[in-house]
Formats: C-alpha cells, structure tokens, sequence
C-alpha cells in the first residue's frame, strides 16, 4: 500500500468518526431529550483529550521521519538540478548559470543513476519557483522538494527499483507548467 | 420564531446596516456564482471535454482562486459586522469604504487576468509576477499590484473599524476573554465578541505582513535594484495567505455561535472557561502553523518546520473540539424542523472538521512529502471552504432574507441533499487524485497521470448536482430579496 493511501485510510477512518457522531446527533434531535450539561462537559473532555493524544503520536511516530538530510549519511553521488521556464538541467556538474544551464540541457532533461545508491539532488532554480519531483515507473510521486532561486534544497534519495522516474514540475511557474519535466533513469 | 436579525424596533441607524449586509451578502453570492462557474471550466478543461489555451486556463485559475478567497472574507467580514451590531457600534461608512473598495478591486483583477491573461495563481509566489514567459504584459502585472494594494488597504480599514468599535466598548483583555481565562470570572463578553477579537487581531497581522509583501515588490518593480529574497517572500506570502483564509473559516463559526443556538431553540451561548481558553490558543498557533507551507523548502530552519507541524497539530484541536461538541449537544434532543439555515450551519462545521482533518493529515511534514502540490490540497481547502465557510454563511443569508422579510423557511430537504452529495462528490475526486499523485494547477494532464482527466470528469457530474442545488438555494434567496431590502 503507498503511504498515499494510508493516509487517505486514517482520513477516511475519521470521516466515518464525523459521519457517524453527526448522524447520531440528527437522529437524536427529533427523538430524545436534551443531555445533562455534564455530560456534554465529559464529552467535550474526552474528545480533547483523544485528539491531544492522537496528535501526540503522530507527532511522535512521524516528526524524526521527516525527510530532510541528516549529517550522518553520506551520499553516494550528487546530482545537480537546475530549474528555468520550463524545463529541468541535470548534471553531474555544477550547474549555476544560463550557460552551464544550456550546456547540461542540450543532452535533454535527463540523469543516469545506478540503483541502490544514496543520491543527493542539489536543486536550484534560475528565474521562478518550481517544484522538482520524481514519479515511479508506477507512476506514484515518491519524492519531491522545491527548487528556489538563490538557494539550494538538498533531496536524498535511494533508488531502489530500476526504470525510468519521471520528474514532473510541482510548483506552478506559468504558462508550461504543465509540461515541465525531466527523467531520471536507474540501472 | 427566534429573531436574532430581525430586532423588535430597530433604529433607522440599524435598519441602514441592515440593508448595506443585505447588500454584501448578494454581492458575495453573485460573485461566487460567476467565479464557481470558472471552476466548473477548469474542471472541464481538465476532463478533456474543453481545450482552453493554457494561458487562458492559468488566468482563470489566478481569478477562480483569488476571486473565491476575496468573496468569502468579504462575505464573512459582512456577517461578522451585523452580529457585531447586536452588541456595539460598527461603522456603516467603514463598511461602504470597504464594499466600494472591494468593487474597484474586482475591477482590476478582472482586467489583468481576462484582458491580460495574467496567470500567477491565487498566492502569486515571487518572483513570479516580474516572468510572465511572453504571456501577459507588464502593465498587467502592475494591474495586479494596484488590484492587491486596493483590496488590502480597503479591507485594513475595515478590520480597524471593527476592532474600534469592540475596543470602544470592551478592554482587550475583556473582548479576549481573559478575566474569564485566567480567574474563572463570570463575564459578560458573548462568545462572538472572543471569536471576533480573535479573527480581527489575526488578521490585522496577517493584513500588516501583507503590506511588507506589497512594498518589496513595488521596490523590486519600480527598478531601485532590489533584488528580494525568495524564501523571505514565501515566508511572507504564506504567512498572510494562511491568516486570511484561516479567519475567514473563524468568520463563518462566529455565524454559528450567534444562529445555532436560536435555531435550535437554545439560549444564547455563554462564554465559558474552555472556550476562552481554545480561542485564545487559536490566536497564539493560528501565527505558527503557516510553516507548514514551507516544508518543501529545505532551506528553511529545521526548526521552523518542526514548529510548522506542532502548531498545525495543536492550533485546530482546540478551538474545532469546542465547537463541534456545542453544535452537537444543541441538536440533540432540540426538536425543531430542518430548516436550510439551520442544515447549513450543521453541514457547515461538520464540513469544517472533515476538511480540517484532512489539513492536519497534509501538516505532517512525512505526508506533505507526497501530497504538497498535489490534488490533495484543493481537495482539503475546498472541504473547509465549500462544505465549511461557503455553508455557514449561505445559511446565515438565507436565515437573514427570511427573517427581515418575515417569511418562514421552507424544509431543507431536496436542496439539502442535492448540495452534500454534489459537494463531497467533487471533492472526493480532488482527494482521489492526490492519493494517485495527481499534480495541483496543471491545465492538462500528462501521460504519468492521465487518471487525473477521469477523475475531473466525475467530479463534473458532482458539480452539476451542487449546481442544482445552489440554484433552488438562489431561488428562494432572490424571491425574498426585495421585501427583506424594504423590511430592512
Ligand atoms: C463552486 C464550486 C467550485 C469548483 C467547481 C471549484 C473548482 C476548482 C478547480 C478545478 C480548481 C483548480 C484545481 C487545480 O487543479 O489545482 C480550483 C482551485 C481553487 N479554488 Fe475552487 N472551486 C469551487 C469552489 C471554491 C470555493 C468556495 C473556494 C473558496 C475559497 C475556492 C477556492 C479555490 C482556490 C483558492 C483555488 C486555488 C487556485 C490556485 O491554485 O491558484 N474554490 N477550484
Ligand atoms: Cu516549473
Ligand atoms: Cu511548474
């Protein structure tokens, strides 16, 4: 299962929650009496104190699986990425300017990474905002970070099945947005 | 019949008001008509069974989005501003400062996304503006400008008036409900006067970061050799994007504390310990929890996002836990017919914790790493906003239409379920496709994710079934349009 569905199962789980105190409380307004204030005051109690819990494991479960670069790894390769209206440079060498940007571009958007290495993308950009991500050969984004002019967002990534991995643009940057993309092959 | 709107003798001072509401809320509902049509055609567009030019279709993304948020803060800020007057004095020229300020804003948008096809999406991220790739001209570029720096200065004026006019009867302390907080003291400061201090100082921050934003970019564009910061920007941009359209959803529950209880024949609410306490705590975290636009940004200090993803967590529990159980404990056992207010208002903060939900979900920094930019994200603000806000204060205006014109409401059904049905229908397409990796704002979907033009085609077919809905909902609206306008 993607982790996309999973969190769409815990969304769903918790429509079924809504859907069902919500339905109580509609068949309960033509049938039964008012509750007693206390028993709102308990309910309102629990339910806060449900949810701080909750919140309290997900925070916990989730927040040291964040995904951002640890000091303690060391990538295998590095793979610069340059964004410019519309389409991605990647290179194996530092890409920082138009020329460099025309130079890696004039073999396609593309990058050949040999599977099971900790990839490091040094992603940047050369006039707007996009987003560099990267689709599956199943088509399912796995991976993503924003490419920004004037910095460098650094996204590690092990690959662990080979094929070719769209990369698809995933911040709106105008008119070709749309069709901004680049692929990365693993062998 | 409860009347909360209606007043036994109002002053002609009130009536006046009265009127200039009547007059907001129709304003809203029409634009909300026109620029909801636009997002039928973006679906259509996206369904394959329209081909716009993609110019065209990141035009009318920009004028959707933009136009949406503006009419539901405006819509908002209107009731707030006739609950307000139940208690003290609001200023009707303030309010017509605002409504014909908002007017020149419309206005001006709709020049530079129609006629100059200016396509920057409704948060405009720098440096976007200044790389229109041979799309829009300049001067549409400084249309927008000048349409942000309208729509914001008249809108300050407002949420000062409001502020002013709290203020001239309640200390701070006392409209935030503090005496109650920290000593248990009895108060009496009505939950609406909380929840409007709380949107109101919110938004003057958010309004004031807005302000910043506007100024570097005019010294950017009017060529002193500024070159800004882009994650400065974003910072600034998100920081008062997310303050907006958060109090714009506190707007709408301020509709539902003064209604609700009326409706369901209750008295009025009291403000209560707990409640000064989750509304407090929304004020501190409500400021935070914009980081969590940011996550994709690994730039930004680590720290910011974990903060991003604590506050998010937090700053909704409270304040939603509070009011849902109320909204609950008064419809059970309350009698009463069903009528489209009182739906409304129930759908509405039902529709806020689903939609809520489905935010903290994307707030957490390892989910957002597979759902930032994708349909996810409409698909959550559309649930808080539609099925949330857009509810709430459609069945504040139809509870107002009916109680000035003394009518009483008809049963909710058909329209009710018509607008449910169709609403989650649509929405349910936009979470379905960020659970495929469906991209957000692509006007036409590449092979990767052809999935996504399916799904836009169901959700065309929800969107008619909402449309019908909001059609009969016009009807009833419009038929008591002008006796409620003479009434008033
Ligand atoms: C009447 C029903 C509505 C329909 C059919 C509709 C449709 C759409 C569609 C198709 C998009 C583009 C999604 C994408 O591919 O990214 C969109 C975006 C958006 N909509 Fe709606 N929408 C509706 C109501 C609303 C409401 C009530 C709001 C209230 C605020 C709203 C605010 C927005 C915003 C802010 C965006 C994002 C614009 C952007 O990305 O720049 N919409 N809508
Ligand atoms: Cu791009
Ligand atoms: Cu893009």
């Amino acid at each position: 299962m993607t982790p996309q569905m999973q969190a769409f199962l815990v969304w769903l789980l918790w429509v079924a929650v809504i859907g069902i105190v919500f339905g109580i409380a509609v068949r309960g307004s033509s049938s039964s009496s008012p509750p007693a204030p206390e028993r709102v005051d308990r309910m309102r109690l629990l339910m806060l104190l449900v949810l701080l819990v909750l919140a309290g494991f997900g925070l916990g479960l989730t927040l040291p699986r964040a995904p951002y670069p640890t000091a303690a790894e060391v990538p295998d390769r590095v793979v610069f990425v340059m964004g410019k209206q519309f389409a991605f440079a990647l290179s194996e060498d530092p890409i920082t300017n138009e020329e460099e940007y025309e130079e890696a571009i004039a073999y396609g958007s593309g990058v050949e990474v040999r599977r099971g290495e900790l990839i490091e993308f040094r992603v940047s950009s050369l006039d707007v905002n996009h987003g560099f991500s990267l689709y599956s050969p199943d088509h399912r984004l796995i991976a993503q970070v924003q490419a920004m002019p004037g910095y460098v967002n650094r996204l590690r990534t092990r690959f662990s099945e080979p094929g070719d991995y769209s990369i698809l643009c995933l911040e709106y940057c105008g008119n070709s947005h749309h069709a901004m993309r680049g692929v990365v092959s693993v062998r | 019949m409860d009347a909360f709107l209606r007043l036994e003798n109002p002053t002609e001072a009130q009536r006046a008001y009265r009127r200039w509401t009547l007059l907001w809320l129709t304003t809203a509902f029409v634009l909300f008509a026109v620029v909801g049509l636009l997002g039928l055609l973006m679906r259509l567009n996206q369904a394959r069974w329209l081909s716009l030019p993609p110019e065209l279709f990141y035009a009318i993304l920009t004028l959707h989005g933009l136009g949406m948020v503006g009419t539901w803060f405006v819509a908002g800020m209107a009731v707030l501003g006739q609950i307000l007057q139940r208690y003290v004095n609001p200023s009707l020229r303030a309010s017509q400062i605002a409504y014909f300020g908002t007017l020149i804003a419309v206005l001006l948008l709709l020049t530079a996304t129609l006629i100059g096809r200016l396509g920057v999406g409704w948060y405009f991220l720098y440096p976007l503006p200044f790389y229109p790739s041979g799309v829009w001209p300049l001067w549409a570029s400084w249309v927008f400008l000048a349409f942000l720096t309208i729509a914001g200065l008249s809108w300050t004026i407002w949420v000062v008036d409001y502020l002013r006019a709290i203020a001239s009867r309640y200390r701070l302390s006392e409209a935030l409900a503090w005496p109650v907080l920290f000593r248990g003291r009895e108060l009496d400061v009505p939950p609406v006067i909380l929840i409007a201090t709380v949107s109101l100082v919110a938004g003057l921050i958010g309004l004031l970061a807005a302000v910043v934003l506007l100024v570097l970019y005019y010294l950017e564009g009017l060529g002193t050799g500024l070159r800004n910061d882009a994650l400065l920007m974003k910072n600034l941009t998100f920081f008062f994007g997310h303050v907006l359209v958060n109090i714009t959803m506190y707007l709408g529950v301020a509709g539902v504390y003064a209604l609700y209880p009326g409706l369901s024949g209750k008295p009025p609410l009291k403000t209560k310990r707990y409640v000064a306490a989750a509304w407090n705590v929304a004020l501190l975290l409500v400021l935070l929890a914009y980081f969590h636009h940011l996550y994709m940004d690994f730039a930004q200090p680590l720290w910011f996002q974990r903060l991003g993803q604590i506050a998010s967590y937090l700053s909704s529990i409270p304040a939603a836990v509070v009011t849902i159980v109320t909204v609950l404990a008064l419809t059970y056992g309350a009698r009463g017919a069903w009528t489209p207010s009182r739906l409304f208002l129930f759908l509405g903060t039902m529709g806020w914790a689903i939609g809520g939900m489905a935010a903290v979900i994307d707030s957490t920094i390892l989910v957002n790493f597979r759902f930032h930019n994708t349909l996810w994200v409409p698909g959550h603000f559309h649930t808080y906003f539609l099925m949330g806000v857009v509810l709430m204060l459609l069945g504040f205006g139809f509870r107002f239409v009916h109680e000035l014109s003394g009518h009483e409401e008809p049963p909710a059904r058909s329209l009710g379920w018509l607008v449910a049905l169709g609403g989650y229908g649509f929405l349910a397409m936009f979470f379905y496709g960020g659970v495929l990796s469906v991209p957000r704002r692509y006007a036409a979907y590449p092979d990767e994710v052809a999935s996504g033009a399916t799904l836009a085609q169901l959700a065309t077919v929800f969107v008619l079934l909402l449309l019908t809905g909001l059609i009969i909902y016009a009807w009833h609206y419009v038929r008591l349009l002008r006796q409620a306008w003479s009434s008033g």
